[in-house]
């Protein structure tokens, strides 16, 4: 992964700073912020705040015991649901985000509750319940659908996530743009992150949920609601996988397609195991992965010639290879995953 | 609550801390775990629970700790009737339990199991105040801050007692709590116990050993076959008859050499030296064991769990890599860890996890007799399996070990844990092999099973094979050993013949303790 | 209240009555769903089943349809049965795609038989090591193989599409119209995999081909020393290790296995359908997928397969030419779906016996019964 990251450094400082792209219209100031390293991890936190939002509600998932592997579909209905409510609602501008937020929110968590339902209460396993949400929902499924009964794919959505001005201090050196002008929802996300780091570590409900993740046995022994805690924390992770998947239409592409999340779901649940279930890890490696998503459009604004293909490829490849590391003995010895991930709980097992 | 009459008080006039009636379990497929059972916990007494394996104590404790819901029956605490939707109800009612397999999690700190369960904010530092109070007072010192995966099996029990002491338990369950524990520790375990019950406190001591039940216990109630045979003080009652209540008939299940037949020989068939390995977390679990086992004999290795037995034995079975030392078995040196070549070399092993190691639970019993042989003739034949004949073997050991099942296709995990080992031993020993390894194996399987397994191993000593047998049961392994050899931390601290064998030197080596030995130790 | 209580066997009639009821949950669950956004359920699966099945050249074209699912669905039950979950069945067939046509571009003018043969080898062994490579990282390395050959699946598609877009390459047809327009090479002629005619309907050769491998992969796991490994490995990893099986060895052969399977079947696309490599088709169409649930419906039965195969082939033909403004994408998906959905949880009442309880009471203030036999002090 060093030497990923030593060759890509090679491969930029050859390319000097030209003509403005797309993704420089994020950067308002001019000098030191059209520097192209700034130009990157603008993008990097663009394109990785689905990433993180999906990861984190993943990560509260996994805490909890149960592997979802349906993050890529609930995303897309959470996509769809956005889109739909940003064509459809009337209002003034914001109110009509908000809607859509709150609308993909919903319909992430209901489809998170089917999971849950099949998992907990049917006792299904994990994984095929998971792949079958993803077929369900996925890109030919129903998120494709509904978005074509709906019509929603018929022109750009309207009302979006406008990029926020904090305090006036778009304008400084380097942290400006990257952290006084983004949307609201890259906002919350970095709420999330210190909130949810504090849920888990500080609090009491974040050990109990850290003990059903590691031990349901002794969790329900102990007088805590197994299956309750294991539902609550699957509908909120698809809440979240939800909203990630809001932030593609209303920011990333405004016109709809099929499948327009592109496999992050799948991405983010390799972040989940890249920040072995931590929130600030998870943070970064969203960021890292949103660095490389972003990569194709930002070389071709710079007219290098990489194709297009092997830059698309990119992102995946460093998911195999970073998961390879995290996966060896060192890495999993000191720190792995919920010991109960991916197992059933049933109190009167003989 | 129902507004029915008090429950009639015992002597002492207050009604009893427990009062259970015609409590009845039962579970799928027919099985009747406890059948109206009646049992009365006087406040401030040691109440044991006795009876052989499979007899529904631990059955009945979970339906008292609220883990299940018995089918029919009452409990009442303190006279006043309770019902237990879920464990929470049970704990906030008062009562404690200790499991056989301990309720902790491994990565916590002793504190945070400590604050699992209850409510309100965390304070990290009061909790560790709290469980370092409730040691002292107890006599169960532990470190608040010491993660569950760093402590031994008698410290995580201390952090199961506080656990519960935390909780203002005021009737206690502890389960086959001395298993895990040198006779040293349960001397500490039991003066714990008194001290508790001195303050008003009830326990309920669940166990199979009757020396254990009088030295601790005010009064026995004796469990069979699910039903209760009557509760009985234990100063008034002769072991002979709770024996007999526990079994139904006259057994003697002690520490009593089992006859054999031969004398061990000369030859030598199995042998170890120096070997070192290391167990699942990377720590040192071997640490230079060296043993010889000759054809006739019964070695028995005796420690508390934990020790490297577990890990000796898949060394010796090829299922672990060695980092020094070597395994010869019938003469032939085992190199890589290959369980393939130790099968050809004439090793057989049992091991401790029957159900998820032995067996593929999952699987049928023809299929799991076949585990170690299907690569051969008969049972197959070039790429190809010869069903025919996985099928005869099948019925053929069935009827010569005794197997009670419904039929070789039964998968194995609906078997009882005595049929199990029965498949066990029957697939080891149609191999013929010159070495048997066998650990734990009779844990947890009632008296017949014990009795009948006991006798396996002893005939198959007889018949020329050498016996490896790892035991944390003392009692198993001074009624089969020819020589004992003691293993503390990955070392045989002392090998010494079943003649000169002393209960108490064995159970001060089990500990560590190797003051008394002069001179020359194994 | 209720209580699920895990059955010890399994009655015969349940076997079939669990799936039979869960399809017609999932059909009711579709009519709901098609009524409830405007369609009229029951025409709409009388089309369904018209075009699939029962019209002039239907069937032709829905074995046309199922004959790519047959593979992906034997690829991904030969892996999963070890509890090993290959999703990469996409990826490993258009690798598949890849190897294959370039053996027929190359051979083309060659005998049919040495072309299949050679296409059919070709693709195999690119599906084989796109799968080993996953399969390699699960044996040596504990990579999780589920995320492994879901991020390969989308480089596979990147090479594609590569090759025949974003490159001058073998597969891309150059002249004539293909210097305007991207496009692949097509396949000579002579190269066309055969089929035989049935009167009413035609088979092509991929599709005897994936059955023969059916019934080989049938043998392979119920007759033959690597089946029994796979079976004790799946059920109880720590069993196989104690006979000394080699699990690594067994996982990375297995995926290279299911990987192969796949491949043939990208090579069946090239040589019986297709004739050219077609990136974007191949993509869109998304066999690898539903391939999983064809073989998640087929509870893994390799013969199973072939008949479930020829059902969501059915599905897929049908809907292929019912689409338009009045049939939507993403039904047949969503059909697949919520059969999956359906089947998978009603496995639940096969496992599991539902029962309602209710306890009995006894009276508290009954005194303890005298014990049953004098004991003498």
């Amino acid at each position: 992964m060093i030497a990923a990251a030593v060759w890509l450094t090679g491969l930029l400082a050859q390319v000097t700073p030209e003509a403005a792209g797309p993704v420089e219209s994020l950067a308002p100031g001019h000098g030191v912020n059209d520097n192209l390293f700034v130009i990157i991890a603008i993008s990097a936190i663009f394109y990785g705040t689905p990433l993180l939002l999906a990861a984190l509600g993943e990560m509260l998932t996994e805490r909890s015991g149960i592997l979802n592997l349906g993050v890529e579909g609930m995303m897309l209905m959470g996509a769809v649901a956005a889109a739909w409510t940003s064509i459809h609602g009337s209002g003034p501008g914001w109110l009509v985000v908000l809607e859509a937020l709150l609308a993909a929110m919903v319909v992430g968590g209901l489809t998170a509750l089917l999971h849950a339902v099949l998992v907990i209460t049917f006792r299904v396993e994990q994984i095929v319940s998971g792949l079958a949400i993803t077929i369900l929902a996925g890109a030919a499924g129903l998120s494709s659908y509904l978005a074509s009964t709906w019509d929603v794919a018929s022109g750009p959505v309207p009302h979006r996530l406008d990029l926020l001005d904090v305090g006036g201090l778009a304008d400084t050196p380097v942290v400006g743009p990257l952290l006084f002008h983004q949307n609201v929802l890259t906002y919350s996300s970095w709420v999330l992150v210190g909130a949810l780091w504090w849920y888990l570590f500080r609090t009491r409900s974040g050990l109990h949920l850290r003990a059903v993740g590691e031990s349901p046995a002794t969790a329900d022994a102990m007088g805590i609601d197994v299956n309750r805690c294991r539902y609550v924390h699957t509908v909120v992770g698809g809440t979240l996988a939800g909203l990630g998947g809001a932030f593609f239409p209303l920011a990333i592409i405004p016109l709809w397609s099929d499948g327009v999340t592109g496999g992050r779901g799948w991405i983010a649940l390799a972040l989940v195991i890249f920040g072995f279930w931590r929130p600030e890890l998870i943070l970064v490696g969203a960021y890292l992965f949103g660095a490389f998503s972003s990569l194709s459009l930002t070389l071709q604004a710079r007219n290098v010639q990489v194709p297009t293909q092997l830059l698309d490829s990119l992102p995946y490849l460093m998911t195999i290879i970073v998961l390879v590391f995290v996966s060896t003995g060192w890495a999993r010895r000191r720190v792995g995953a919920p010991a109960a991930l991916g197992t059933a709980y049933e109190r009167e097992a003989r | 609550m129902s507004a029915t009459a008090p429950v009639a008080a015992s002597a002492g006039g207050r009604p009893p801390a427990l009062a259970a009636r015609r409590i009845t379990k039962r579970f799928p497929g027919g099985v009747i775990a406890n059948e109206a059972v009646d049992l009365d916990v006087a406040a401030g007494e040691i109440h044991a629970l006795l009876g052989e394996n499979g007899a529904g104590k631990s059955t009945l404790s979970n339906c008292f700790t609220g883990l299940y819901r018995p089918d029919e029956g009452t409990i009442a605490l303190h006279g006043e009737p309770v019902e237990f939707h879920s464990p929470r109800d049970a704990i906030e009612a008062g009562i404690g339990m200790v499991h056989q397999h301990f309720r902790l999690v491994e990565p916590f700190t002793v504190a945070e199991n400590v604050l699992l369960g209850g409510h309100g904010r965390i304070r990290r530092s009061e909790a560790e105040a709290r469980v370092a109070e409730l040691g002292e007072r107890y006599g169960l010192e532990v470190d608040p801050s010491a993660r569950i995966w760093q402590l031994s099996v008698g410290q995580q029990q201390r952090v199961e007692i506080i656990k519960a002491l935390s909780r203002e338990a005021r009737l206690l369950i502890l389960d086959e709590p001395t298993a895990v524990l040198t006779p040293q520790e349960s001397e500490s375990l039991f003066e714990v116990l008194r001290r508790m019950t001195a303050e008003g406190r009830s326990v309920v001591f669940i166990s199979h050993k009757l020396d254990e039940v009088r030295a601790v216990a005010d009064r026995v109630t004796v469990l069979r076959d699910g039903r209760s045979e009557g509760t009985h003080p234990v100063a008034g009652t002769a072991s002979r008859d709770l024996a007999r209540l526990m079994v139904g008939r006259d057994i003697d299940l002690g520490s009593d050499p089992v006859p054999r037949a031969q004398a061990p020989a000369d030859d030598v068939v199995l042998r170890v030296d120096g070997l070192r390995a290391d167990g699942d977390r990377g720590e040192a679990a071997l640490d230079g064991v060296s043993l010889e086992v000759r054809a006739r004999e019964v070695l028995g290795v005796c420690g508390v769990s934990g020790n490297g037995q577990r890990e000796l034995a898949e060394v010796i079975a090829g299922m672990r890599p060695r980092t020094a030392g070597t395994v010869e078995v019938a003469g032939t040196e085992l190199t890589g860890a290959d369980p393939r070549k130790a099968v050809a070399a004439g090793l057989a092993h049992v091991p401790e996890d029957r159900l998820h190691t032995g067996l593929s639970p999952s699987l049928s019993i023809e299929d799991n007799l076949a585990l170690t042989a299907y690569r051969r003739p008969p049972l197959s034949s070039g790429p190809f399996l010869r069903r025919s004949r996985f099928r005869t073997r099948a019925v053929d050991l069935m009827e010569r070990y005794d197997v009670r099942a419904p039929g070789p296709a039964t998968p194995t995990r609906v078997l009882s844990g005595g049929n199990v080992q029965k498949v066990l031993l029957a697939r080891e020993f149609s191999s013929d092999p010159k070495v048997l390894v066998a650990a734990s194996p009779t844990r947890g399987l009632d008296v017949g099973a014990i009795e009948t397994v006991r006798t396996l191993l002893a005939e198959a000593a007889d018949r020329g094979v050498g016996v490896l047998l790892l035991s944390e049961d003392l009692d198993e392994i001074l009624s089969l050993s020819d020589r004992i050899a003691v293993i503390y931390e990955g070392r045989i601290l002392a090998v010494v013949d079943r003649a000169d064998a002393d209960v108490e030197e064995l159970g001060l080596l089990m500990g560590g303790d190797t003051s008394h030995l002069t001179g020359d130790a194994a | 209240m209720i209580r699920l209580e895990r059955r010890v066997d399994q009655p015969g009639w349940l076997k079939a009555a669990v799936p039979v009821g869960s399809v017609l949950a999932a059909l009711l669950a579709g009519g709901l769903l098609l009524t409830f956004t405007g369609h009229d359920a029951l025409e709409t699966y009388q089309l369904l089943l018209e075009r699939g099945f029962t019209s002039q050249g239907a069937f032709t074209a829905t074995l046309v349809a199922a004959t790519p699912l047959l593979f992906t669905g034997l690829c991904a039950a030969v892996a999963f049965r070890m509890r090993v979950f290959n999703i990469g069945g996409e990826g490993q067939l258009i690798m598949g795609a890849i190897g294959a046509s370039a053996a027929g571009l190359a051979l083309g003018d060659g005998p049919l038989a040495v072309t299949v043969i050679a296409m059919v080898l070709a693709g195999a062994a690119c599906g084989a090591v796109w799968a080993a490579i996953a399969g390699a990282l699960r044996a040596w390395a504990n990579t999780n193989e589920i995320i492994t050959t879901l991020m390969l699946n989308y480089v596979a598609a990147n090479l594609a599409t590569y090759l025949v877009f974003g490159s001058k390459s073998y597969w891309r047809k150059l002249d004539g119209t293909g210097a305007m327009f991207p496009q692949g090479r097509p396949l000579a002629a002579g190269a066309h995999w055969p089929s035989v005619d049935f009167g009413n309907f035609t088979v092509g050769f991929g599709f005897f081909l994936g059955t023969a491998i059916a019934v080989g992969l049938f043998v392979l796991f119920r007759s033959t020393r690597f089946g029994f490994q796979v079976k004790v490995i799946g059920d109880e990893p720590r069993a196989a290790r104690y006979a000394g099986m080699h699990t690594k060895r067994t996982i990375f052969g297995l995926m290279a296995l299911s990987g192969a399977v796949a491949g043939i079947g990208g090579a069946s696309d090239v040589g019986d359908t297709r004739y050219i490599l077609d990136p974007k088709a191949l993509q869109q169409a998304g066999y690898g997928y539903a391939g999983i649930v064809v073989a998640a419906l087929a509870r893994l039965n390799p013969i199973a397969v072939v008949f479930v195969a020829i059902l969501m082939g059915g599905l897929a033909n049908a809907g292929r030419a019912l689409q338009g403004p009045d049939f939507p994408a993403g039904l047949v998906g969503t059909l697949q779906g919520l059969l999956l959905v359906f089947t998978l949880a009603g496995e639940l009442f096969a496992r599991y016996r539902v029962r309602r309880v209710a306890t009995e009471h006894a009276d508290p203030a009954a005194p303890v019964e005298p014990a049953p036999a004098a004991v003498t002090a």
